[in-house]
């Protein structure tokens, strides 16, 4: 489902810029393999529940999908033909800010070609570029 | 116990941009510390770190200044991506010391209890251990087989090789076989909170939302 906070502190956010990379959230931490994102980007909700219907259809109920973002952030929008001015728009849609190395999605419980065409379908709807990672072990 | 060799050569401490122009060069920054002498400075061959590391090698044998020493992998930094590693901490050791680290658990067999449509949740990957250098192992093999639904392995029911000891909790788990969760057409279908326009709710500070007046002049 479409998620969105249950609370918030502010109802409208500002704009902001992405810079940088992920420096948390970038390695698999639940499943055994994941999809980390190689570009900046706005993940929208329903392009996390999209991913997630994709997936989850796939699957057929075998393994498990871990969603590791969230949408935080409140983007808001002008109503059409509206003069500019008159304060700030309503907002719109709900999404998630997305730095280079973020994991966005883990699969679990499955073998590596089930999960390679389950992330395959969830990369098709991601607005950004992905790779294909697998956990990598400790020293 | 596998031990790969490294070609590496002594470099100075520099900044960031002498460690840059080291990776440009096919190398990666290493330090190397421990037993009370002082730190030493390395530069590795990332083609052979990375094949070390591939078969999740504990102990290096370093070939730097004419003379080979074996050292043991404490920590590897790697890039945003997780992909690419860019400076490596190395300890010195003795043979007759203990060292902690972290040993691969490799789950093998179906559980019984995935043929009944579970999930097989691997939650602990990886188990800190405390043994001797020569005796490090290279990956712990878990029996999953006889796993039925809402059953787990521990750290306990894991067979250590002698003079290898844990320090996880006995009753930490290992794996669990979790029952399905929801019906599939329950997970493929779309929210209300898809149709509605359901907003979250504000953390109320005294002062009410005013809505936008919208529309011309």
């Amino acid at each position: 489902m479409p998620t969105m906070p249950k609370r918030v502190k502010y109802r409208k956010a500002q704009k902001g810029r992405i810079r940088g990379n992920a420096t948390r959230g970038n390695t698999v931490a639940f499943g055994d393999f994941g999809l980390q994102a190689l570009e900046p980007g706005m993940v929208h909700a329903r392009h996390i529940e999209a991913g997630r219907v994709a997936a989850a259809h796939f699957m057929q109920r075998e393994g498990r999908i871990y969603i590791r973002i969230f949408p935080h952030k409140p983007v808001s929008r002008k109503p059409l033909e509206t003069r500019m001015g008159k304060g700030k728009g309503e907002p719109e849609f709900w999404t998630a800010i997305v730095k280079p190395g973020t994991v966005m999605f883990e699969i679990g419980g499955v073998n590596e070609d089930v999960a390679k065409a389950a992330f395959l379908r969830i990369a098709h709807k991601m607005p950004v570029k992905t790779r294909f990672v697998t956990r990598r072990h400790g020293v | 116990m596998e031990i790969t060799r490294i070609e590496g050569e002594q470099r100075t401490p520099g900044n960031r941009h002498a460690n840059e122009r080291l990776r440009a060069r096919g190398l990666v920054p290493a330090v190397i510390y421990g037993h009370g002498q002082p730190p030493e400075t390395v530069a590795l061959s990332r083609h052979d770190l990375e094949l070390a590391l591939s078969h999740t090698a504990h102990v290096v044998a370093l070939r730097a200044g004419g003379r080979e020493t074996q050292y043991l992998v404490k920590d590897v930094q790697y890039d945003h991506l997780h992909k690419t590693p860019i400076h490596v901490d190395l300890m010195r050791f003795d043979a007759n010391e203990r060292v902690q680290v972290k040993v691969p658990i490799e789950l093998r067999g179906t559980p019984k209890g995935s043929q009944e449509g579970g999930t097989l949740v691997h939650i602990l990957t990886d188990l800190e251990v405390e043994c001797l250098v020569t005796q490090i192992p290279e990956r712990l093999r878990v029996a999953v087989d006889h796993l039925g639904m809402n059953e787990s392995v521990h750290v306990r029911d894991i067979a250590l090789p002698a003079g290898v000891q844990t320090l996880h909790r006995a009753d930490d788990i290992v794996a669990i076989v979790h029952p399905p969760r929801g019906t599939t057409a329950e997970e493929l279908a779309p929210s209300e909170a898809a149709e509605g326009p359901a907003e979250p709710e504000v953390i109320a500070k005294g002062k009410e939302e005013k809505e936008g007046e919208e529309g011309g002049e």
